[in-house]
């Protein structure tokens, strides 16, 4: 079901299904005019394998953008490479209109890897404290961050426990909040709901929406097609080739299947044949 | 480069190491425990050491003296020097005895053996009449900061003695000389009293700085990459340069409380003698913890996780304790091995640390060892900051 209204409007609609009335308020339009993240024939080879085929990309901002497609597809690699943390073959990317590699734009990145890349022999919040003090941030900045961040990834009562004592999902938690920490207008996050619960999954993208409503701009790997729905675009690769990239619903439709996961197979099927 | 970035990694490491008492723990323990097993006694056998020889004996007209198989004309202290072990002792001639105590003063020999002219002529008089009782001596000016070269060196002159006193004694045919041959020890540094342990600990501080730092910096260095970390810092504004020298700084934290442990229980529990400064003595102990913190995260790359970082161990530790002079003396290293001494970095901390401590050296003099540290700090550190830039 689509609901469509101006900023500001509250609408209230009737689900045709199950009955359900619900109150839908539209709070701001999302300004996906200004590009982000621009990526022109971006490539990378590993010996004659070829990871990433020429993808040509732009994200803007404010966008929750979904890059799909099963493992080995180049999903990894192309965040890798728009962080800097691997060189393109061949092609070029900018963030925030800045080539990568430039240390200006790490500042206004949060990347949170697909490992939980955090220090299990400080507590909770020397890891937060770590990273505040490589981002520069200000003691009382630091202070409101972490109390905010906390209460969201609901880690407060573990703030002082050692990260080796923490769970898995827990860590997770702890990983999306060192990524957030500085306020980072792009944030990468790789595979960030691989390992975890279902529960804390719908929190992790209610958060994703917050932040794309503030006009963050989220950049998502998955290979779980139902998540990629909640995607305002999505990207679809398939062996290091972006074979085709829109809103979901749109991809649904001109594919005329019910699944972003019939989606994908059609269009990848219509790929190799 | 910021200091509030580096300092980050500063007290992040350095709380890490609250947290991990044990590995704290190990920081601290290793090196008092060396000092407790090796401190009491340890030798080998020391070989070629460098020895200034001053023969300034006249000698003797064999004519005035009762007895048979002379030869004319007798020198005594060449039939001493003789004797001297040629293996344990590399000897020099000298004519000058100035010159030679210069030599040991500034640590290009271990000892200057002098003989007085009068040496053969007051050993026979004694020998005929004890009542003038002129006891001819040897003057040995030795450098007695390390204990074992400085026993070598007298124990060898001692025996090349009791060899010639047994010929003496088959000329003069009596069954044993009783005249009695003063050996005076003067001592350039250690007056004597240098114990092993006094030796041994500045050997050890040096020796436990590398071992931690290294090893530690290269599990530091594997986890950052094992989990993540390291890519998560390449993805924000910490430069390289930052990341290495924010580690450094807590090594030489590190390093700096490691001897201050050492040393207060080396003087506490052994009573070890310091005559240098100790400032200088600390401050040559960071620059080779930063030097191997270096060497550590270069080691890192060759290491996919802490099983295979752990393999480094031996690697590291056999040369340092074989070949840095910490338990011997690098005398007593084959010479076709001591070429090798000479390449390996701790070598030239330990000979700083002894020099400072025993022979209560100054910058002045300990200056080279603190250039060849300075500049594998610089090499190792540089190495490691490119290192990290390539790792993308």
């Amino acid at each position: 079901m689509t609901v469509a209204g101006n900023p500001g409007e509250t609408v209230t609609s009737t689900c045709p299904t199950c009955g359900f009335r619900g109150i839908i308020r539209f709070e701001e339009m999302r300004r996906t005019t200004a590009p982000l993240v621009h990526l022109e024939q971006l490539t990378k080879t590993f010996g004659s394998f070829t990871a990433v085929d020429h993808i040509t990309l732009t994200i803007h901002k404010g966008e929750i953008f979904g890059l799909l497609g099963p493992n080995g597809s180049g999903k990894t690699t192309t965040i890798k490479m728009l962080c800097g943390l691997q060189r393109p073959t061949s092609g070029s990317a900018s963030v925030l209109g800045k080539p990568i590699h430039t240390k200006a734009v790490m500042q206004q990145i949060g990347y949170m890897p697909q490992e939980t890349a955090l220090y299990s022999d400080n507590t909770v919040h020397e890891n937060l404290e770590f990273f505040a003090g490589i981002y520069g941030l200000s003691k009382e900045r630091f202070r409101t961050q972490e109390e905010r961040l906390l209460g969201f990834v609901n880690l407060e009562q573990w703030r002082d426990s050692l990260v080796s004592t923490l769970s898995g999902g827990m860590r997770h938690r702890l990983s999306l909040a060192c990524a957030l920490l500085h306020e980072p207008q792009v944030v990468f996050l790789d595979e960030p709901t691989v390992g975890v619960d279902p529960e804390l999954r719908v929190r992790f993208w209610e958060f994703f929406n917050t932040l794309s409503q503030q006009g963050v701009t989220v950049v998502i790997t998955t290979h779980y097609m139902d998540e990629a729905d909640r995607c305002t675009r999505v990207g679809l690769l398939r062996q290091g080739v972006l074979i085709a990239e829109g809103n979901p619903h749109d991809l649904r439709r001109t594919t005329g299947t019910a699944s972003l996961e019939e989606a994908y197979l059609r269009l990848a099927g219509r790929q190799s044949a | 480069m910021t200091l509030r970035r580096t300092l980050a990694f500063t007290k992040r490491s350095l709380l890490q190491f609250r947290h991990d008492r044990r590995t704290f723990a190990f920081i601290i323990v290793m090196p008092l425990l060396m000092i407790l097993i090796f401190g009491y006694t340890f030798g080998g056998d020391v070989q070629g050491v460098k020895v200034a020889l001053i023969n300034q004996d006249k000698g003797i007209q064999s004519i005035l003296l009762p007895g048979n198989p002379m030869p004319p004309g007798l020198f005594l202290a060449e039939n001493i020097t003789a004797s001297l072990d040629p293996i344990t002792l590399s000897l020099h001639n000298f004519t000058d005895p100035a010159e030679a105590r210069h030599q040991v003063d500034d640590g290009t020999l271990w000892a200057a053996i002098i003989f007085p002219d009068n040496f053969s002529e007051n050993f026979f008089t004694s020998l005929s009449h004890p009542e003038y009782a002129i006891h001819p001596s040897i003057e040995v000016y030795l450098d007695g900061s390390n204990p074992t070269i400085a026993s070598t060196v007298l124990r060898t002159l001692s025996e090349a003695i009791q060899e010639t006193m047994k010929t003496v004694a088959r000329w003069l045919n009596i069954s044993q000389t009783n005249a009695s041959l003063v050996v005076e020890p003067v001592y350039a540094y250690g007056g004597g009293s240098t114990r092993f342990i006094d030796y041994f600990a500045p050997g050890v501080i040096s020796f436990a700085i590398m071992m931690v730092t290294t090893m530690i910096t290269i599990i530091l260095f594997v986890n950052e990459r094992r989990t993540g970390t390291l890519q998560r810092l390449l993805v924000s504004p910490a430069k390289e340069h930052e990341i290495v020298l924010g580690y450094s700084l807590a090594f030489a934290t590190i390093g700096l409380l490691q001897s201050i442990v050492v040393l207060s229980a080396a003087l506490l529990i052994f009573n070890i003698s310091i005559v240098g400064s100790l400032p200088l003595a600390l401050l040559v102990v960071m620059l080779i913890g930063v030097g191997h913190q270096g060497l550590g995260i270069l080691l890192s790359a060759g290491a996919r996780n802490e099983m295979q970082a752990i393999q480094f161990v031996p690697l590291i530790l056999f040369p340092s304790i074989l070949l840095a002079g910490l338990f011997w003396p690098i005398e007593s290293i084959p010479s076709y091995l001591q070429p090798l001494c000479y390449i390996i970095p701790l070598r030239y901390g330990i000979d700083a640390e002894r020099s400072i401590m025993l022979r209560g050296w100054g910058v002045g003099q300990v200056w080279m060892d603190i250039v060849v540290l300075l500049v594998f700090a610089m090499l190792t550190i540089t190495g490691s900051i490119f290192l990290l830039k390539r790792k993308k």
